[in-house]
């Protein structure tokens, strides 16, 4: 009667919560993410509605996928983009070649360019997938551009500030490991992680939902 | 005198390099001879071009000339026996941090908008020697950011770090003193005079060596990123002088030129106009596709009907005419290899040798090929006299002027100027020789005569005469820099001068000739009576047997004659290759005639000009940084052009044109790149011969001085014999003898497609003595009526000293009085009378 | 063009659109949504997440695709999932070629979409240089949650797209003749009877 103790297997499962994700029944409520996963980007604006971005092509040039496309230009002095002499005039992000590595957003001098955790999105056509500066930029609010193709949930605009090292030129010792976050337009600056020791104390990894 | 590119370096002697024993050179600089060494110091203000100043004290090093070590600048030390150099000691380590923290102080850090960053000397020097961190807590000087200092020049003062190269350049170099140290101490800067721009025609070359961010050029601003581009050696064609440039590009756009230091010809140097004319590159309004003339009207066309269609016109002149009804104009905008397809199509092809790459305001071929030819690095050899027998080298060869002032100031050479008016060279030519015009060859029979005859000549006093003969009397080579001075007077004057000059012992000449490749468009044939290689035809006939299917029997009419004879109507077809007669022939009447005269006209172009837009056939063309060959200078030197971007729509290289436009006559010209080309010519062209071998040779790409095994025998050579010149005019006292001359911002397509250089051009005037104002009875800027052969028009006036009494200036294809409207060409000399417009004649 | 050819000729692509076909019509499209098995084609890394999408944490099955087809003549999506390198990309091509009609492609991260961060001669720089893409995925890789929303895009097409592609004008396309050569009509698409019964049509200019 070996074969029974197989369906009791089967039999107790039922009554088991499924592991399964919940996300597409009906479109239900994605996993949890952590914290500092790199979604599509945003192009943050300062309090005053100033655009961050000074078209400086740092995250273009070292983006390893050659995925980004900057260009500069004066700012207009009676009416300026960004702070300071230059402003990002192109800003483009193909999505067909992005690796979401992030190291535009270490390179950004100015905190201009971060990543949501918003990954669910797909394209039917090759041109979707080219962001311009328009879909990119946050409005006013700080709020992302929500694009047809793009799957939002409510709350799911916060947490797109990047997560950036506190560095020392130096290496001074009393910055290891302090890592903190940049200021994010509506939500303000979240409290920063604990260094690697508290954490690896703790166990946890943390996770934003 | 440290100057390291004029010191006569003599002796060896040894110095102890980091622990090596290296050998330097007597009067070397120690900076220089450790460079040489393999060993960089790092530096800011030493440029290997200028003198030293130990401005920024960054190449500090640790020097023991037997009194102990002490911190000295490398830059300002000339090498001594037994010297011992640390430059990798901790004490220089030291000092090299402790300078570079004291330079970031007020330095600002905004590198991610700075043009600079990315190529920064600071940035690089501050990474590989500098601090990790300043110390500095207190708040940054600051300045209003980028002022202009010129059209072309932005100056953001916060970044200078004060170290006296563009001051340096601006005095030394180019000697246009108009940027310099204002304040003291912390509030020193760098700025012009009060309501003075920086007009300098060489102040683009300050952006190229400013050692940070603080000079920045208005049309690369924030254009681009130094990691985006990419870059190729080329030459530059907008003058015959071809430096060497670095052409930069960015997503198929020229962005930048930057000089490259070619010791025989730039020394890194560039003007501003051939600096900033990338922008005509990128032009929005260059051809991009055939235009036929349908209805009346240039209309779009496909290559394939445009190339029919042309040489269905050139077949049928050819039934009908005979290949003498067919002119072929221009040729120096093109590469080498162009030039040669195009020879070998008008030439080879059509028969016919009615070809001429120069617009009548150059010197005949037989006069540039036929006289014994010298280098620049002959010509500004120390010790020799330099005869500027020509136009103004500082507005129509300006880095010819830089290195002929650069010989005249630290290589004691001898300069003599013979002009009609006073040029850019006046204030620093030992003898300024400035004459009457057509009178030139007085002149030089003056200058060659005896000494001590007391006479005048030709206007010039016996005084500056005699300076002048002594300076050629004082021993050394003359070398002549022979041109057309003003193209509103006969050439003969300017041939026989030469002639004369020639008698004098161990003389040779470089020819001051205008437009980008004119001399390597003679070279390779496309002149009347030439064939490739700098031969006749007759002596060049059996060479090019079997290589082309036919050779002209007689030779051909220049570009004068042909306008002439098209003016008459015997002239059916003519072929514009690159050339705009409108614009740059002398004499514009006759050039809208000889248009008007012709059955149709055939243009190839990178824009539509006012010649083109007259044809019935325009073939786009691809031009500068999108080809790819070989150009000649005005020296001879053949050196490598290469394509950086790629050509606008479907415009076509020169040489595909000719080719495809001989295949549709039912000829191949044998080529399927610029490679066969150019063998073509190595083996075609008697003195190119064994081009393309020393080409793929050459180490350096300074490129090589054709011919390259001594001259072309002689039987092949063009004979050159004195023309029998105009006679001398009488001199009115009523009238005014024209000169004409160029500036070098003038309303060609260079600068007009440029945007940053379309405000430069100084617009038309006449430019009078204040002399011959008074005797007018006219005040500045007045409109005055001005009396010429051809017709009489109302132009202001402006005083000019540069031009002496009795002459009136004009400058050419300028907005406003343009100068090729005034001029006869028929006449050896135009006249004019000026008079003023409230009722009293000019002289009475 | 073809609409008239008749059952007989055409098969169902000759069954005139009507009222009558419409509820049939969106019973053909309801069914493939639900049944629409993906042929295996794991090149690389994004083949991983592909898997944990099949895994119980996704589930496929909810889709109604909780095989991979190892045969391609079962399958009627093709998951490209990874670089395609040159030397994959005829294979690919025969494989897309081997499955039945109708048939749909989603390109699965940016490898498979553009080359990705592999901008060099031995990939393929976009799986569309070889067969018709309907969907992109991007990401490096892309989520589950990422290719489920790249599917969940392909039933939405499947669901309102038109049930068999129909012959037609095609893209629009005007290929002009370079100057020299013969003057023939190309034809780009799916080889037909006939030059203008191709799946794209490409028609010369009157020229």
């Amino acid at each position: 009667m070996g074969y029974l103790r197989g369906f009791a297997v089967t039999f107790r499962q039922i009554f088991q919560r499924p592991v399964t994700t919940p996300y597409l029944i009906g479109k239900g409520p994605k996993a949890p993410k952590p914290e500092r996963l790199h979604g599509r980007h945003v192009l943050n604006r300062y309090e005053d509605g100033m655009e961050k971005c000074i078209g400086c092509e740092l995250c273009a040039g070292v983006c390893p996928a050659r995925c980004i496309y900057v260009r500069g230009a004066d700012n207009p002095p009676t009416d300026p983009v960004s702070p300071g002499e230059r402003y990002g005039y192109v800003y483009e992000i193909n999505y067909l070649r992005c690796i979401h590595c992030d190291l535009c957003v270490e390179a950004c001098p100015t905190e201009a360019i971060t990543e949501t955790k918003l990954f669910e999105f797909s394209f039917t056509s090759r041109a979707d997938a080219i962001y311009t500066k328009d879909e990119l930029l946050v409005d006013e609010a700080g709020m992302p551009k929500h694009l047809p193709w793009e799957d939002w949930r409510p709350g799911e605009e916060e947490f797109t500030s990047g997560w950036v090292r506190a560095t020392a030129p130096a290496g001074d010792a009393s910055y290891e490991g302090r890592v903190g976050w940049s200021g994010e337009l509506g939500f303000g600056v979240r409290a920063p992680e604990g260094d690697q020791e508290s954490r690896d104390a703790s166990g946890s990894a943390g996770r934003a939902s | 005198m440290a100057d390291e590119t004029s010191t006569q370096v003599t002796g060896e002697l040894t110095i102890t390099l980091n622990g090596t024993q290296v050998d330097a050179r007597k009067g070397e600089l120690l900076i220089a001879a450790a460079e040489r060494h393999g060993v960089y110091i790092p530096h800011f203000c030493y440029h290997p071009r200028m003198r030293p100043v130990g401005m920024c004290r960054m190449c500090i090093v640790e020097v023991d000339t037997g009194r102990g070590p002490t911190l000295q600048p490398s830059c300002m030390l000339e090498c001594a026996e037994g010297m011992v150099v640390d430059t990798e000691s901790d004490v220089t380590s030291k000092a090299q941090d402790g300078i570079l923290e004291f330079l970031l102080i007020n330095h600002p850090l905004d590198c991610p908008v700075c043009d600079k960053g990315g190529e920064c000397p600071l940035q690089d020097q501050t990474m590989a020697y500098g601090p990790g961190e300043s110390r500095f807590v207190e708040s940054k000087r600051h300045h209003e950011k980028p002022i202009p200092i010129s059209d072309l020049v932005l100056l953001d003062r916060e970044r200078c770090i004060l170290c006296d190269r563009c001051t340096r350049f601006a005095k030394e170099v180019a000697g246009d003193p108009l940027i310099h140290f204002i304040n003291r101490g912390n509030h020193t800067e760098v700025n012009t005079f009060p309501d003075e721009p920086f007009a300098s025609y060489f102040s683009g070359n300050t952006v190229q060596i400013c050692p940070v961010g603080a000079l920045t050029a208005t049309p690369y601003r924030f254009k681009a990123r130094p990691w985006d581009l990419e870059q190729v050696e080329s030459t530059c064609q907008t003058c015959s002088v071809g430096c060497r440039v670095a052409v930069q590009s960015s997503r198929n756009e020229v962005l930048r030129y930057v000089g490259v230091d070619s010791d025989p010809v730039n020394w890194g140097w560039l003007c501003d106009k051939g600096r900033f004319a990338f922008e005509s590159v990128n032009g929005d309004e260059r051809l991009g596709e055939p235009l036929v003339r349908t209805g009346g009207e240039l209309r779009p066309a496909r290559w394939s009907e445009a190339i029919a269609s042309a040489a269905e016109v050139l077949q049928s002149t050819l039934t009908a005419h005979g290949p003498e009804a067919i002119g072929v104009i221009g040729g120096a905008r093109l590469t080498n290899e162009a030039a040669y397809a195009w020879a070998k199509l008008a030439k080879g092809v059509l028969g016919t040798d009615n070809v001429d790459a120069q617009l009548g305001d150059g010197l005949p071929a037989e006069v540039v090929l036929g006289l014994p030819s010298a280098t620049i690095d002959e010509v500004c050899a120390p010790g020799g006299t330099v005869i500027v027998l020509g136009p103004d080298t500082k507005e129509e060869l300006p880095v010819l002027f830089l290195r002929l002032r650069h010989a005249v100031l630290n290589d004691g050479v001898r300069l003599i100027e013979i002009a009609p008016t006073a040029t850019g060279l006046s204030a620093i030519a030992t003898a300024s020789l400035i004459h009457h015009p057509g009178e030139t060859a007085e002149v030089a029979r003056a200058l060659v005569g005896q000494p001590g005859l007391g006479t005048d000549a030709g206007g010039v006093n016996s005084a500056a005469l005699e300076v002048a003969r002594a300076a050629i009397a004082a021993g050394g080579p003359v070398r002549v820099v022979l041109g057309r001075a003003s193209v509103a007077e006969s050439v003969s004057w300017t041939v026989e001068a030469a002639s004369i000059l020639s008698s004098i012992p161990d003389t040779s000449f470089l020819m001051a000739l205008r437009r980008g490749n004119v001399r390597g468009a003679i070279d390779l044939g496309l002149s009347p009576g030439l064939l490739p290689g700098r031969v006749t035809l007759d002596g060049g006939r059996a060479n090019l047997s079997g290589l082309w299917p036919t050779v002209p029997a007689t030779p051909g009419m220049d570009t004068t004659a042909m306008l002439t004879a098209a003016a008459e109507g015997h002239l059916r077809t003519l072929v514009l290759v690159g050339a705009d007669p409108l614009a740059d022939f002398p004499d514009r009447d006759l050039a809208r005639r000889a248009l008007a005269g012709v059955e149709t006209i055939i243009a190839t172009d990178t824009y539509l000009t006012g010649s083109s837009s007259l044809a019935g056939v325009v073939l786009p063309a691809a031009g500068f940084a999108e080809v790819s060959g070989t150009t000649t200078n005005l020296e001879g030197r053949v050196s490598v052009l290469s394509q950086r971007v790629t050509p606008p729509g479907t415009a076509r290289s020169d040489w595909a044109i000719a080719s495809d436009l001989a295949r549709a006559l039912g000829v191949d010209l044998g080529f399927a790149s610029v490679e066969d080309i150019l063998t073509e010519i190595s083996s075609a062209a008697p003195s190119h011969a064994g081009l393309a071998d020393a080409l793929a040779s050459s180490s350096d790409t300074d490129g090589v001085v054709v011919p390259l095994s001594g001259p072309t025998p002689a039987d092949a050579l063009l004979s050159f014999t004195v023309p029998t010149s105009d006679a001398l005019l009488p001199r009115h006292s009523y009238s005014l003898r024209l000169v004409v001359g160029r500036k070098l911002y003038d309303e060609g397509t260079a600068v007009h497609h440029s945007p940053a250089m379309t405000n430069l051009p100084v617009g038309g005037a006449l430019r009078l003595n204040r002399y011959d104002f008074d005797r007018l009875g006219v005040a500045e800027g007045d409109l005055v009526r001005v009396i010429a052969p051809a017709l009489t028009i109302e132009a202001p006036v402006v005083v000019d000293p540069a031009v002496p009494r009795g002459s009136a200036g004009a400058w050419f294809n300028q907005d406003g009085l343009c100068a090729a409207d005034l001029i006869d060409i028929t006449a050896p000399l135009t006249v004019l009378q000026v008079e003023s417009l409230n009722g009293q004649g000019a002289g009475s | 063009m073809s609409n008239d050819d008749g059952i007989l000729n055409a098969g169902l692509e000759g069954v005139p659109h009507s009222v009558l076909t419409a509820p049939l019509e969106e019973l053909v499209k309801w069914a493939r949504v639900r049944s629409c098995m993906p042929a295996t084609f794991g090149l690389a890394c994004c083949a991983i997440e592909m898997m944990a999408t099949g895994g119980p944490h996704y589930d496929l099955a909810r889709l109604g695709m909780e095989t991979f087809r190892a045969s391609p003549r079962q399958a009627d999506l093709m998951i490209v999932a990874g670089r395609v390198s040159q030397k994959m990309a005829p294979v690919l091509r025969q494989i897309y070629d081997q499955m039945v009609e109708p048939k749909w492609v989603i390109s699965m991260g940016v490898c498979a979409s553009s080359g990705g961060m592999f901008n060099n001669y031995a990939i393929v720089q976009g799986v569309d240089q070889v067969v018709p893409v309907d969907v992109y995925a991007p990401g490096c890789p892309p989520g589950p949650e990422t290719l489920l929303h790249a599917i969940l895009t392909l039933h939405d097409k499947i669901r309102t797209g038109e049930l068999m592609r129909r012959p037609g004008e095609g893209a629009g396309l005007v290929i002009e003749q370079r100057d020299g050569q013969v003057d023939t009509p190309v034809t780009l698409g799916r080889r037909g009877d006939t030059p203008t019964s191709g799946l794209i049509g490409v028609e010369r200019s009157a020229s």
